[in-house]
């Protein structure tokens, strides 16, 4: 081998076989580790310091001056009784694994559903850029109704309320929305440092109200959360 | 044609495989960093890439959870190369050791006044939440009473006269995210 690789040397050719086995191994290297994922990106919060994160109360005094944006499993209506509201999750969990749909709505307003396929999934193009946009657009309106004088900081703070067993994915949606309405009233883009909230509205996701997944407490925080004004 | 005689012509093979080697290197993410789990996070219009003030640090939680169906509540959280688990209604594994995790941060950090005058000292580290989008919203919201260093994490209940003086609170928060756009 070594003969015929000086020889070859000797008539002015080079043996690539080395080099190959080298780029071989680089390129299944390079293969084997890679990943092709869009770039992640993040939204920014922060996390309350002067009134704590304690569960919220089974029956809630609801301030006259809190926007609350409730999120439940789409198809459960007014009127009903805890035990049914537990019952009708039951129905609608039946064989699957996460409750498909939500609905959203602000204080007593009319909701709108969210498809959360569509929310879920990579690559689904117009159809999700368009269920985010709608989810925008109702909130755009429905808090442009609370608007009031003065800056940002004095406005109405806004609560989002999900349900406990819901995706967490419609709640953060939500909480786009809002902050998006903000920064456009306001003219201030986020820059992602935690000064940002110095003199932006109050925004806070509500801490969960159940903690042992009781049939009595599911269907208590689904009554609340439906008829929460 | 004799044996001897019959010399491949390598240099098609190599340009391409050239080629490849580039494509791979320069496109791909060798996965190296705190985001190993194969997560889908939400999308939001917002959500932009942001570069960390100066001084300040940042950590990665990773979350999954499921109690659907019904099932005691569970969830999985990973923080860089360390994983917990709980399972059953009463199991706060998860927590207990994300707990752990985040004293080590605290201890670590540089920190400053609270701002609302609490009485804090509050750590200059970012937490980013990576929960994927069907993570219950239950398990997303305990993980940040476990962050705000509110709840007592052998009752799973909201603690009891919180000394600002003693808490370990971190209240700086990013949700990854995704723009609806991306492909």
């Amino acid at each position: 081998m070594a003969e015929a690789a000086d020889e070859k040397l000797g008539e002015g050719k080079l043996d690539l076989v080395p080099m190959i086995d080298c780029i071989m191994l680089l390129l299944l290297f390079f293969i084997l580790t890679t990943k092709f994922t869009s770039e992640e990106k993040t939204i920014t919060s922060i996390l309350p310091t002067d009134k704590g994160q304690a569960a919220a109360p089974s029956k809630p005094v609801e301030p006259p001056q809190m926007i609350n944006i409730c999120i439940y499993p789409a198809g459960m209506t007014k009127g009903f009784q805890p035990s049914e509201y537990f019952r009708q999750l039951n129905e609608m969990r039946a064989g699957i694994a996460v409750i498909p749909k939500a609905w959203i709505k602000v204080g007593n307003a009319d909701p709108i559903e969210m498809d959360g396929g569509l929310l879920q999934k990579a690559k689904q193009g117009n159809q999700l850029i368009q269920q985010v946009e709608q989810v925008h657009q109702y909130l755009d309106q429905a808090l442009a109704k609370f608007e009031k004088a003065g800056d940002r900081k004095g406005q109405d703070p806004v609560v989002i309320h999900s349900f406990s067993g819901m995706s967490w994915k419609y709640a953060l949606v939500s909480y786009d929305a809002v902050r998006a309405y903000e920064a456009k009233i306001s003219g201030r883009k986020a820059t992602g440092n935690p000064s940002d909230f110095d003199e932006a509205r109050e925004v806070d996701f509500a801490p969960p109200r159940i903690r042992d997944y009781s049939a009595k407490e599911l269907g208590e925080e689904l009554f609340e959360i439906i008829h929460m004004k | 044609m004799n044996h001897q005689d019959a010399d491949l012509d390598l240099v098609p093979m190599i340009d391409c495989i050239f080629l490849l080697l580039l494509f791979f290197m320069l496109c791909g993410r060798i996965t190296v960093d705190q985001r190993t789990e194969q997560i889908t996070v939400p999308p939001t219009k917002t959500a932009a890439k942001f570069k960390d003030p100066q001084g300040w640090g940042r950590e990665i939680v990773n979350v999954f959870g499921s109690t659907q169906h019904g099932e005691p509540p569970r969830n999985s959280i990973r923080v860089g190369t360390k994983e917990f688990k709980s399972q059953g209604v009463n199991d706060y594994t998860g927590y207990k050791g994300l707990r752990n995790i985040l004293d080590q941060i605290y201890d670590k950090a540089e920190k400053y006044d609270d701002p609302k005058k609490t009485g804090m000292r509050l750590p200059k580290v970012i937490i980013e939440i990576r929960a994927d989008g069907d993570t219950e919203y239950r398990v997303v919201q305990e993980i940040q009473q476990v962050l705000t260093d509110t709840l007592d994490l052998e009752t799973m209940q909201p603690k009891k006269g919180l000394d600002p003086k003693t808490a370990r609170a971190f209240v700086n928060i990013d949700f990854t995210t995704r723009k609806p756009e991306d492909k």
